[in-house]
């Protein structure tokens, strides 16, 4: 179907009308302008409303496209819709003004064009998915987790109220009035998205005939009225105000559900207003309209942890989510358990359960070491840091009190690849980073660290120079109303929250290629330094020619010990490289002015979309192959059992950073009939100082993959009895055989 | 003290209750027909080749300085005996396919091994288990490890074929939480035949450190047509009755997942061709077994 875009051209209107107004008015009248036509209308079994649409230009703090984020223009989109459908001249004309309009007056249009001289130099690409660099700038201001129990304890109204209490009371205590005009005005928008799926349930009523249908879209027209003019009084009115909002401010990370949605779920029941089963229904509704979302890396749910006011019925809430995750078969929402000591068994043993059949969910988070991490890295008191939640990929931020999105990336392989070519990308041929001397003239390892180092730091730098800037012009550019009505101080204060609306402003710098890169060095420290047995010649040619002509030196260089095989060499090294990295980027701090600065050591694909632009690396991985994901060894590099391996992953520090993570693969057998065991592994390594688990549990298909891609799955042994082997060292009929039956 | 290790399994699962770290010591006085670890029996390191990896690049026979090895027309030949392990030929080859089995490694770093899995031990009663080859063969090393894990604390296993002396056992057994012992075939002139020794020493160790008190698993290899019969079915029965502190039976069935180690150590395997028992067959065994009074049986 022909795209209108009846809505971008109203919101570009609205905007060219407040241009010249307060930020907050200008937005709120966008606001006004795009919603409720970004929302879409509510789909067969929804029991909730509130589905969107993927406005090609509009405003949100998130990105909706690479470098689309907060006015945003998806110009390639439109570009395609005009080429590809037939516009009458008329039509087309009005859209290339806009598209021309925007190209100078899109957020991240005006963030680039007041980059440094030397940012432009050495951060010359934002696409970081396709473009070979060390580092590359992200735009989007994403992880915000706001007030939700303030939202469902004020609902619309009491929120109103509040709002206009602090605008009557604005010019006598000196704060801003327009801010909280435009908070109003928002409010206004959020009865209009309201109204918008009244009609909408309306309308399916009228053509319904099922009668069960007819039930659930009824009682979603009395939760919607409900909502619209009172506080939520039910859980599923409080499921349905939170879950609106949530696309009104852009919200794709939910924070604490258990104990915001607790209460109402556990008076629900306990006064038989609800049964468990609708109140599993309910949830199960709220999954799949997650799923639907697509938000790839966020949807996370944080159920379980120290510092909840209602543990008792925040478990229920927990019980409920786990449920939900094990019965709706999805690869969200990114439900994820705070384990501590002392923790209801009961949600523990769930959560084992959940993951056993395979679902991935809930990624596990030791409270017993993270609150303490917390404390140090963020400098948070211990009251605060038990407010923490991992966001998107694992981001750690304080639950409506902090901010610190990740605005960069760094492929830490790369900087020691450019390092080690002078300046240069192998990839490109062209100048990529700091010149600081040729291979030979690094007498010692220690020249060769030092230059890494500098290397490092010099993007370190501009990374969180360019975080800074990111927010100011986010901050100059708009408050963020639906975020900031619930964040910090920002309504007491009557400013965004890029505005100074909010104490805790800190910043994140995602890095990737750490465990490559300490294996690389490694491997170099000990063949071309400490034994002399491999000339730096020899190593370069031999990492140019992907290793073509050199085998038995790639050998060499993976028989040198390796990160996660419980080796203290190998490991020492994956400590030191990642201290510097975190420790240089926590310094940033104090120089640009942010309360925090950290490094996060996180799991995407970037791992292996920034490995397609890596050459082959002194630890034998070949070029444009995937670096090594989160805190994890290289696939296939570990060697030696999974205990060796997490007391690997306990070894570099948790406390200097905002968040790693920790893939570990275990066979269904295992949590079915070796529970036990699999219990006090995971116990010993959340002891150990085991920070967080991402547990996925290795099917017949991991089998069939290892037939295909040995190299991947040396970690795969296979008994029978008192005899082991590797997997992939068996023959072929063999391993037709062992996949017939079960792992371990 | 040093001794001949051909592998560590940590994290193994099989060998004793818990999470366990099982060491593999090289050489074996017996030689089982149907042994799934042939390379474990000599006692010497010795050259292994994988020829699904082999490229047949040529460094191994340019650099070994013994001939061991041959490229003859797009095939790769070995011969073994020619092998000193002196290594060039893992050194130079490109694609992994060959190595040396065995290596020698001292008291102290099994211990620091052992060591890094311990509160896993703790958490779930697990330990330390020695098996081979045949532990007992290297005795002072074997018992050097066991008494050190047993005076720190750490559960102690072995996995025994039960060929040594009454005086090696009885110095082991204070050292030994928990023997997993072979009984391999009840008659003693089938027991010749199949593993190249009778089982009268054998047997008379396993009633002797029973005697003693003891922690005892049996553990009885089946294998297809040579002692899935009657009379050695009645012999474990009759051994379990005889002493009743044995904890349990752990039947291990004849698979066939070893078929090709012999052939990668220049070894032939005399039951290429046998299968891996079937899970019907499986069930026939337990059954005969239970008819015959035998009680708390398992596979292993």
């Amino acid at each position: 179907m022909k795209y209108n875009f009846f809505t971008e051209l109203k919101f570009t209107s609205a905007y060219k009308e407040y241009i010249n107004a307060h930020p907050a008015i200008r937005e709120a009248m966008c606001l006004k302008a795009q919603y409720p036509d970004y929302f879409d209308g509510i789909t067969e079994g929804d029991l909730l409303a509130g589905r969107i649409q993927h406005g090609l230009i509009g405003f949100s703090p998130d990105e909706w496209g690479p470098t689309a984020f907060g006015y945003y223009c998806l110009t390639t989109e439109i570009e395609k819709h005009l080429k590809e459908n037939d516009y009458s001249t008329e039509q087309r004309t009005e859209i290339e003004e806009i598209l021309e309009f925007w190209s100078t007056e899109n957020t991240s249009f005006k963030l680039r064009s007041r980059y440094t001289e030397e940012m432009k130099k050495y951060l010359p690409s934002d696409d970081w998915m396709n473009q070979s660099g060390i580092a590359f700038p992200l735009y989007r201001l994403t992880g915000g987790t706001p007030d939700f129990s303030t939202l469902l304890k004020l609902g619309i109204p009491g929120l109103r109220d509040k709002i206009t209490k602090l605008l009557e009371s604005a010019d006598a205590e000196s704060k801003d009035p327009d801010f909280y005009r435009g908070l109003l005005i928002a409010l206004d928008v959020f009865v209009n998205v309201i109204d918008f799926y009244i009609d909408n349930v309306k309308q399916l009523l009228g053509k319904e005939t099922g009668q069960s249908r007819i039930s659930d879209l009824e009682k979603l027209l009395n939760v919607l009225e409900a909502v619209k003019i009172s506080k939520p009084r039910t859980f599923h009115e409080a499921l349905q105000l939170f879950w609106l909002y949530t696309f009104l401010g852009d919200v794709r990370n939910y924070g604490r559900m258990d104990m915001y949605m607790g209460d109402f779920l556990a008076s629900d029941i306990d006064n038989g207003i609800i049964t468990e089963e609708e109140a599993l229904r309910l949830v199960q509704s709220l999954w799949k309209l997650m799923v639907d979302r697509h938000t790839v890396v966020h949807n996370r749910v944080i159920i379980g942890g120290r510092g909840r006011r209602n543990e008792k019925n925040a478990d229920r809430f927990a019980m409920l989510a786990l449920e939900a995750s094990r019965t709706v078969l999805a690869i969200e929402p990114q439900l994820s358990l705070r384990i501590y000591k002392g923790m209801n068994p009961e949600v523990y043993e769930k959560a084992l359960d959940v993951i056993g059949e395979g679902r991935t969910f809930p990624i596990l988070y030791n409270d017993d070491v993270n609150i303490g991490s917390v404390v140090k890295a963020f400098e948070f008191n211990k009251l605060d840091a038990e407010q923490y939640v991992p966001y998107g990929c694992g981001e750690y931020i304080i639950e409506h009190e902090s901010f610190g999105t990740p605005s960069g990336v760094i492929n830490l392989l790369k900087a020691l690849e450019v390092t080690l070519h002078n300046g240069i990308d192998p990839m490109t041929g062209k100048e990529a980073g700091l010149a600081l001397g040729d291979f030979n003239s690094f007498k010692s390892f220690g020249d060769l660290w030092n230059a890494y180092n500098k290397q490092v730091e010099h993007f370190v730098r501009l990374m969180a120079e360019q975080e800074v800037l990111e927010y100011k012009v986010a901050g100059e550019t708009a408050p963020f109303l639906f975020m900031s009505m619930l964040y910090g101080e920002c309504l007491d204060s009557g400013k965004g929250m890029f505005s100074g609306g909010i104490k805790y402003l800190g910043g994140t710098l995602e890095t990737y290629g750490n465990t490559n890169t300490s294996d690389s060095l490694l491997a170099i420290k000990k063949l071309v330094y400490e034994s002399n047995s491999v000339p730096k010649g020899e190593l370069l040619q031999a990492l140019d020619s992907d290793f073509e002509g050199y085998e038995l030196l790639r050998k060499k260089l993976l028989d040198v010990p390796k990160y996660g095989n419980d080796n203290n060499e190998a490991d020492n090294m994956v400590s030191k490289v990642h201290e510097h990295v975190c420790t240089y980027v926590r310094e940033q701090k104090d120089r640009v002015g942010l309360h925090s600065y950290l490094v996060v050591n996180i799991n995407n694909s970037a791992n292996t979309l920034m490995g397609h632009s890596t050459s082959a690396s002194a630890d034998g991985r070949k070029s444009c192959m995937s670096m090594n994901n989160g805190n994890n060894p290289t696939s296939g590099y570990d060697k030696n059992g999974v205990t060796a391996m997490l007391n690997s992953l306990v070894k570099p520090r948790t406390d200097i950073h905002a968040g790693a993570v920790q893939n570990l693969k275990f066979s269904k057998n295992m949590f079915r009939e070796k529970r036990d065991i699999l219990k006090s592994l995971l116990q010993t390594y959340f002891d150990n100082g085991g920070a967080q688990a991402m547990i996925t549990v290795v099917d017949k298909d991991d089998l069939r993959s290892a037939m295909k891609e040995p190299e991947k799955y040396q970690h795969i042994f296979v008994r029978v009895g008192g005899f082991s082997a590797r997997f992939v060292e068996l023959a072929r009929d063999i391993q037709e055989d062992i996949l017939t039956r079960t792992l371990y | 003290m040093n001794g001949l290790v051909y592998d560590i399994h940590r994290f193994s699962l099989h060998d004793g209750p818990g999470i366990r770290t099982t060491i593999f010591l090289k050489g074996c006085p017996l030689d089982c027909l149907w042994c799934h670890n042939p390379e474990a029996k000599s006692f010497e390191p010795q050259l292994s080749f994988n020829s699904n990896l082999c490229t047949l690049c040529g460094n191994c026979e340019k650099s070994c300085p013994n001939n061991v090895h041959q490229i003859i027309d797009g095939k790769h030949i070995i011969n073994f005996d020619l092998c000193r392990t002196s290594e060039e030929c893992v050194e130079n080859c490109p694609a992994g396919a060959l190595s040396i089995i065995g290596y020698s490694e001292s008291v102290e770093e099994i211990m620091e091994t052992v060591n890094k899995d311990r509160k896993y031990f703790e958490n779930s009663g697990g330990g330390l288990t020695i098996s081979g080859g045949e532990p007992m063969a290297q005795f002072d090393f074997t018992f050097e490890i066991l008494k050190r894990a047993k005076e720190s604390g750490i559960h102690t296993a072995i996995e025994t074929c039960g060929q040594s002396t009454e005086q090696r056992f009885m110095k082991v057994l204070p050292y030994v939480d928990l023997f997993l012992f072979d009984y391999k075939e009840t008659d003693p002139e089938n027991h010749k035949n199949y593993t190249g020794v009778s089982n009268k020493q054998i047997l008379k160790n396993l009633e002797l450190i029973l005697e003693n008190g003891a922690s005892v698993i049996l553990r009885c290899p089946l294998i297809p047509g040579f002692n899935d019969n009657e009379k050695h079915f009645r012999g474990i029965a009759g051994l379990q009755k005889k002493f009743p502190s044995i904890k349990l039976i752990e039947i291990m069935a004849y698979h066939n997942t070893g078929r090709d180690k012999a052939e990668k150590i220049g070894l032939v395997n005399p039951l290429k061709d046998l299968s891996s028992v079937s899970e019907s067959e499986k069930k026939m065994w337990i059954n005969s077994l239970t008819r015959l009074g035998c009680t708390n049986v398992t596979f292993g």
